[in-house]
């Protein structure tokens, strides 16, 4: 369904010095620098597939969807989405796929909800019994009832969202982009809008790529996952074989009485466990990585406590979060070197 | 396919009204403000007539003929195509213009349909009230026919307002947002409320076959006033329409493949 080969996408960036000085340099004088935002990205999705696509902050991940969705164009390579060129005919895909971009709205901001169906009824020419018989469902599924004739710009987050995700699926896409559809959402809202989604796929075969940060969304309705980091796809692969690769990782923070600067890695840990990398905002916070096969958990708290005085701790156990976590965080550690060296 | 896009258009339009009426202090407000600003134009007109007979040759009537096609003109503009303001900081700069990539039509229509304007309806008002007011004074007998090319003339002058702000509103594409620039071409309408003889021959060629501003009021008004000079030039004014937005729509095109290509 979704054919992407050598996908790489470039973008320039005007440089400046700081300051004013900077500001009016750059007025007559730009230096441009290339940044390569998605670098030459393979993936094979299969219809009916859910597909969690997964990365940090600026990985590429939104940017990799605009190309999908043909709102980008790339620099090179090539993208089919049910055997067509998205950016190259751009209204054509538009019909087949829905879209939930975070918290922008594709919905018409000053008018009811049900009005706002009605019109994408007639954007997208959706037959009139086929529209009453989706959104009859959507109504029952989402509890959208009491929302239908408020104006969207009235109704709170997990609400708009709701209203949103039957929006995306209204026309009964054969893809659907759903770019961190539960941000911001409490756990209720969550829940149902997993459940709506898993529904979908399960009843009209709905392909679905997911990015999100939240990683129990991805435990609940993925079978696969796609890492990016830094532009380029780290991991593809079923959620299985991940948790069985990594299975016997496993993170402990322990939140220490000193400052974490001093910390020295007790010897007896040196060779089997992983300091990951300290965040500025938690200076007390020191974060071990290792893997149950070589040594316990127990004994890693044991050697600390003996070591440190030792306010809490918290074990984090072998789920997604915690590889990617791992995965992320070697990443991260990968720019901390290069950057030293330079 | 045109049958499809008439039909939305109404569908929009109907939902644009009813926001509209929800606020309906807004849309008096709006209203009156416009024919206000319309109204101080004209007194002053009033006034500069009050001191002489005519102004480089062209009486009162006739330079209130020119200004009454000019509103008019603008309105349609106006009350239809308001959007075009709103590119830079309202779509691209938010991020709302990828919402309209991503549905199946085309994306202008798409831009222009979102949005009816409701204060261009006293303009509208004054518009018609100017023409109707200035036409017994100007010397010709009004047929069917004089009837018909007034009203193809007043189509047309609003398609090159249209066409000139989406030229310039699609800069947008390039540079976020473009409003600026917009804004001081549309300024440059204001020249073409006057006789165009009455301005430097430079200024007058600008205005004529640049930005053709001329062909929004001047030229078109020009055709049913005796011995303007002008006459066979009018004749033009649906044809720089016509091309006017076939050249801004082209450049839109332009714009459009630069903004997917570049990502805001």
């Amino acid at each position: 369904m979704i054919v992407v080969k050598n996908l790489e996408k470039h973008y320039k960036i005007a440089k400046r010095d700081p300051g004013l000085r900077g500001a009016i340099k750059s007025l007559f004088h730009r230096k441009f620098e290339t940044k390569k935002a998605v670098k030459k990205i393979n993936m094979h999705i299969n219809a009916g597939e859910m597909v969690g696509y997964i990365g940090a902050n600026g990985a590429g991940k939104s940017t990799t969807i605009k190309m999908l969705t043909g709102i980008l164009t790339p620099t090179s390579g090539e993208v089919k989405v049910n055997g067509i060129i998205p950016y190259e005919n751009r209204q054509q895909n538009a019909s087949h796929i829905g879209a939930v971009f975070g918290q922008r709205t594709q919905l018409f901001w000053d008018i009811p909800v049900r009005e706002s169906y009605e019109l994408l009824k007639h954007i997208y020419e959706i037959p009139q019994a086929q529209y009453e018989e989706t959104l009859k469902e959507f109504v029952e599924v989402l509890h959208l009832e009491p929302l239908l004739g408020i104006p969207v710009r009235q109704l709170s987050l997990g609400q708009k969202m709701r209203c949103e995700l039957a929006a995306a699926f209204l026309h009964r896409p054969k893809v659907v982009y759903l770019d961190e559809p539960t941000i911001g959402l409490d756990v209720a809202v969550k829940v149902r809008i997993r459940a709506f989604i898993k529904q979908m796929n399960a009843r009209y075969g709905t392909t679905v790529l997911l990015t999100t940060h939240d990683m129990q969304d991805i435990e609940e309705i993925c079978q696969r996952i796609i890492i990016i980091d830094d532009g380029s796809v780290i991991y593809d692969g079923s959620i299985q074989d991940i948790k069985s690769q990594f299975g016997d990782k496993r993170v402990i923070h322990f939140e220490l009485e000193d400052a974490a600067d001093s910390f020295v890695l007790p010897e007896t840990l040196c060779d089997i466990t992983e300091v990951l990398p300290k965040s500025d905002e938690e200076p007390h916070l020191v974060s071990l990585s290792f893997s149950n096969k070589h040594i316990s958990g127990a004994e890693v708290i044991h050697t600390m406590m003996n070591h440190y005085s030792v306010a809490d701790l918290t074990i984090a156990d072998a789920k997604i979060e915690t590889i990617v976590e791992e995965i992320y965080g070697r990443g991260m550690k990968k720019e901390v070197q290069h950057e030293e060296i330079h | 396919m045109l049958s499809r896009y008439v039909k939305l258009y109404y569908l929009f339009c109907k939902q644009n009204l009813k926001v509209m009426l929800e606020y309906r202090m807004d849309f008096l407000l709006g209203v009156l403000s416009v024919m206000l600003q319309q109204f101080a134009g004209i007194f002053f007109v009033k006034i500069v007539f009050d001191h002489i007979h005519a102004l480089n040759g062209w009486t009162f009537y006739e330079i209130l003929f020119i200004y009454g096609i000019a509103a008019t003109g603008r309105s349609i503009h106006h009350i239809f195509f308001d959007n075009l303001w709103t590119l830079g900081w309202q779509y691209i700069r938010p991020g709302k213009f990828d919402r309209l990539l991503i549905r199946p039509i085309n994306p202008l229509f798409h831009f222009i349909a979102d949005r009816l304007q409701q204060d261009g309806f006293g303009q509208l008002f004054i518009g018609i009230i100017v023409i109707s007011t200035a036409m017994p004074h100007l010397g010709i007998s009004w047929g069917v026919l004089e009837f018909f090319i007034l009203v193809v003339m007043i189509i047309a002058s609003g398609f090159i307002f249209v066409a000139i702000n989406l030229f310039f509103a699609t800069l947008s594409f390039w540079m976020v947002d473009s409003l600026p620039i917009v804004w001081t071409i549309f300024n440059l309408s204001d020249f073409a409320r006057y006789p165009l003889t009455i301005y430097h021959k430079g200024i007058r060629h600008f205005l004529t076959w640049i930005v053709p501003y001329g062909f929004t009021a001047f030229y078109p008004a020009a055709y049913f006033i005796k011995g303007s000079g002008f006459e066979r030039m009018a004749l033009l004014t649906p044809v720089v329409a016509i091309v006017s937005c076939i050249i801004a729509y082209w450049f839109w095109n332009r714009g459009l493949k630069a903004f997917t290509s570049t990502g805001s």
